[in-house]
């Protein structure tokens, strides 16, 4: 897990959370992305801890590796644990644009969120669905009206709409948060840090996955 | 959403259990009509409470297979070991004081505004109610690993302990090797040799001379023990009990006290030059909120705010306090902080004999890094009061967790100061004594930091079930222990005990497989977890983690891991009392009479994470 590597490629780690209602089809969008599938009968959780997938921007040589944060069905009771938005460096709220009382929920969550998380995260709302256009319940004006008015409050929200089931701007959607993020400060505070690695690791954390004795002294180790 | 969004495989798992939900009930919520239901209208295990003990247990069951359905009556996690903001804690000092939460008596919040002590934020500050810290080799760290909890984690190296002798604070440890423990540059070469004699004796000696060598002190003082067979002196029998036993207590029979002492050792040099850890941002309320995600992946279904209001014992149906009504397979496992009142007198006739002990806390926020105990660019340290060391005649150990903004707990420039103290009786004294000691700590700072002021103060008295030695967690019978002794063919209902006074982690993951063993008649833990999802198995597959030899170094090899008297591999904690009696004057009298050094054999333990840990 290097951070840094050769020549000027530039490497940086976020944290990225899902919110939105059950079943407008968060963790669906996360497996197209990460997996590039779709399953049409999609659980509603995802496995162990969280799933990661990477970006590269090409005009600027960085990779972007988004450790991703799925619900887990604990946003049906809104009992969310601060540990979620502990850290976070991008939101990404979705919404059925099928559904309209889904895309209002979107919006309390991002009420919520600028409760709740760290100054400075990137917010992104998704509208999932797209290949559903013919039952579409919210219009892109409602949407364009919303993201304005967010803006005259200061805050700058990423808008994107795609289907998770074709794949159609599932990429898009990462690849704009992607750009929205500050890479430069995080790759600046990781080089400080003597290669930190992870943004939000600081001094004196200790890697469980790596008893000492077994990282100096065996090369038995597994594969 | 409806039931071909479950995941199959649970159901399929416990094929006892079907998932055709009749009759969806309704609980409250915030979120629209048409997402207030549950999506089963039954589970196989309803739990109170999202306390340590009773997320462990969601996260197992829940990975196994069973629905489970966790509820807390709080708004956040972690019932009796959460990480409060200051102005949670506020609100819970309240409730304490309107005898809302059972076992938590006569707390007193009080913040200190002027000065310049302006500009905090209630939200910058995570107090926990029941501060642990962790060594590196124990089972929960296993199972932290185990079960994946640890990536929802971060945690840091806790290497600084202080003894406070002579009036004064003495740095005892500091990050060092196992052979430099004692920094003690001063100490004669008659001393160091005594000591090194007693660390070969502790770690390397082989059984049979260890058995020997005790035989005759087992339930005799452990300073007697270090007096006469290693001639050592006062401050290194302090150092040795208190600080790296962390004993509660002055008069401890050798055998616990090496088992403490072990510990301790044997969690060197695992992750480096510190033998525990502290988990950033909060200790039990950061490891619960953790495990309930866990929980919540494998399906378990989560909902704070929310009260049992009635159960139906003949027909297993639980009413929540909005109406809403579930059917409960298999058991219902009550947090003693959240019994409902419906069950208060069933909980006072299972509790009635049980033995209680006592412990006071006081949390205290001071203007001051603390960098006068925190050292090593650490976050926390740990500062011991050995029985008498107080003028005001302390008869137990006072025990201070100090933890400054590099644990996340405090905004930069302050520290939280965690006293703490157990005893088996309930003295009235004890908020005294640790005020007193704080002012010892608080005097001793001001002396170099002149504009040193308290910020925040929380003190409260609470009650455990658990014995200070945690003898019944190890060695649980139906009279010691509230979960066997809840337990029963005609009720589904178990009850478990408030947090225990241990400042470490031990003792927990045995509590917890104690109820799962009730839960489930197996006492044996197979995590099947699912990591098909995971992209990067392949890249963050942690090394599988062995325990260490403390001595050589070497991972230790697995048939073996219960060494010694005092047990090895993950079981060096204090779970390695459970092979043995220990016999102590205030616990457990008539115990285990025929009490014999030698029937400690190797394989005689099992303990937790031998053979269930295996990745």
């Amino acid at each position: 897990m290097s951070t840094q590597s050769g020549s000027n490629e530039r490497f940086a780690q976020f944290k990225l959370v899902l919110l939105g209602e059950s079943a407008v089809g968060k963790s669906s969008i996360v497996h197209r992305f990460v997996k590039n599938t779709f399953d049409d009968l999609r659980e509603s959780t995802i496995g162990a801890a969280f799933l990661t997938q990477q970006i590269t921007i090409p005009e600027t040589q960085t990779t972007i590796k988004f450790e991703i944060w799925d619900t887990a069905g604990q946003e049906r009771y809104k009992s969310l644990a601060p540990m979620y938005y502990r850290n976070a460096n991008a939101a990404l709220c979705v919404f059925d644009i099928t559904n309209k009382s889904s895309f209002a929920k979107a919006q309390d969550w991002i009420k919520e969120l600028k409760k709740q998380a760290p100054e400075g995260i990137v917010i992104a709302i998704v509208g999932n669905k797209s290949d559903l256009n013919d039952e579409r319940e919210v219009e892109q004006e409602e949407i364009e009206n919303y993201i304005q008015e967010q803006k005259s409050e200061g805050y700058d929200i990423i808008n994107a709409e795609c289907s998770a089931k074709t794949g159609d701007g599932v990429l898009t959607i990462f690849d704009k948060i992607g750009r929205a993020l500050p890479v430069d400060e995080v790759i600046e505070s990781n080089k400080s840090r003597q290669g930190g690695g992870i943004s939000n690791r600081r001094t004196g954390g200790v890697d469980l996955s790596r008893p000492r004795r077994q990282q100096a002294g065996q090369t038995n180790s597994c594969c | 959403m409806n039931r071909t969004e479950r995941r199959k495989s649970m159901a399929e798992r416990r094929p006892s259990t079907t998932y055709t939900p009749n009759v969806i009930p309704q609980l409250a919520g915030l979120e629209k009509p048409q997402n207030q239901y549950l999506e089963i209208d039954n589970c196989d295990v309803l739990i109170l409470g999202t306390g340590l003990q009773e997320s462990i247990l969601a996260s197992i069951l829940a990975w196994q297979g069973s629905q489970v359905l966790h509820i807390d009556k709080n708004n956040y996690y972690g019932d009796s070991s959460c990480t409060l903001t200051i102005e949670q804690s506020k609100k819970w000092s309240n409730e304490v004081n309107q005898g809302k939460i059972p076992h938590f008596q006569e707390a007193k919040f009080e913040v200190f505004p002027g000065g310049n002590n302006q500009g905090f934020n209630s939200k910058d500050f995570g107090i926990d109610l029941t501060p642990k810290i962790m060594f590196c080799q124990s089972d929960l760290l296993t199972f932290l690993i185990k079960s994946r909890v640890y990536r929802y984690l971060e945690f840091q190296s806790l290497s600084n302990f202080h003894v406070f002798e002579n009036d004064d604070f003495l740095q005892k440890i500091n990050s060092t090797t196992k052979q430099d423990i004692f920094i003690d540059k001063s100490l004669s070469l008659m001393t160091k040799r005594n000591l090194m004699k007693f660390l070969k004796f502790v770690l390397i000696e082989s059984n049979e001379t260890y058995k020997e060598k005790i035989k005759n002190w087992i339930n005799k003082p452990i300073q007697e023990f270090l007096k006469n067979e290693f001639k050592l002196e006062d401050p290194q029998i302090n150092e040795l009990v208190y600080a790296i036993g962390l004993s509660t207590k002055q008069d401890l029979n050798t055998k616990e006290a090496l088992i403490r002492i072990k510990r301790f050792l044997s969690s060197f040099d695992i992750y480096g030059k510190f033998p525990c850890m502290v988990s950033k941002y909060g200790g039990p309320g950061e490891l619960s909120q953790g495990f309930c995600r866990s929980s919540a992946v494998a399906g378990g279904i989560y909902k704070l705010n929310t009260k049992l209001a009635d159960f139906d014992p003949e027909l297993k149906i639980g009413h929540f306090d909005d109406g809403s009504h579930i059917k409960i397979n298999e058991k219902v496992i009550i947090s003693s902080s959240q019994i409902p009142h419906f069950l208060q007198s069933t909980y006072n006739q299972i509790t009635h004999n049980l033995k209680k002990n006592y412990i006071s806390r006081l949390t205290v926020i001071v203007n001051s890094s603390s960098n006068k105990f925190i050292q090593n660019n650490e976050s926390s340290a740990v500062l011991v009061f050995p029985p008498f060391s107080l003028e005001i005649n302390n008869t137990t150990t006072i025990q201070c967790l100090i933890q400054n903004h590099q644990s996340e707990i405090c905004s930069k420039g302050t520290s939280i100061w965690y006293f703490s103290t157990t005893t088996n009786k309930d003295v009235k004294i004890n908020q005294k004594i640790l005020q007193f000691a704080f002012e010892k700590m608080f005097n001793k700072v001001k002396i170099d930091e002149p504009n040193l002021e308290i910020i925040y103060k929380l003190q409260y008295n609470q009650e455990t079930y658990i014995a200070n030695n945690l003898l019944n967690v190890f060695k649980p019978t139906i009279e010691n222990n509230i979960i066997l002794k809840s337990n029963n063919e005609t009720s589904p209902l178990i009850f478990t005990s408030p947090p225990s006074g241990e400042i470490s982690y031990d003792g927990i993951m045995t509590d917890v497989i104690n109820c799962y063993s009730q839960i489930t008649g197996d006492d044996n833990i197979d995590l099947d977890l699912d990591s098909s999802d995971e992209e990067d198995n392949k890249e963050n597959e942690i090394q599988q983690y062995q325990p260490i030899d403390a001595v050589t170094g070497m991972p230790r090899k697995k048939s073996s891991v219960s060494g010694g008297i005092v047990g090895g591999g993950s079981s060096t904690n204090l779970g390695a009392l459970n092979e043995h009696a220990i016999e102590s004057s205030d616990e457990d009298e008539d115990e285990d009479e025929e009490m014999n050094v030698n029937d400690d054999d190797d394989d005689q333990h099992q303990p937790f994470g031998v053979h269930d840990m295996e990745l």
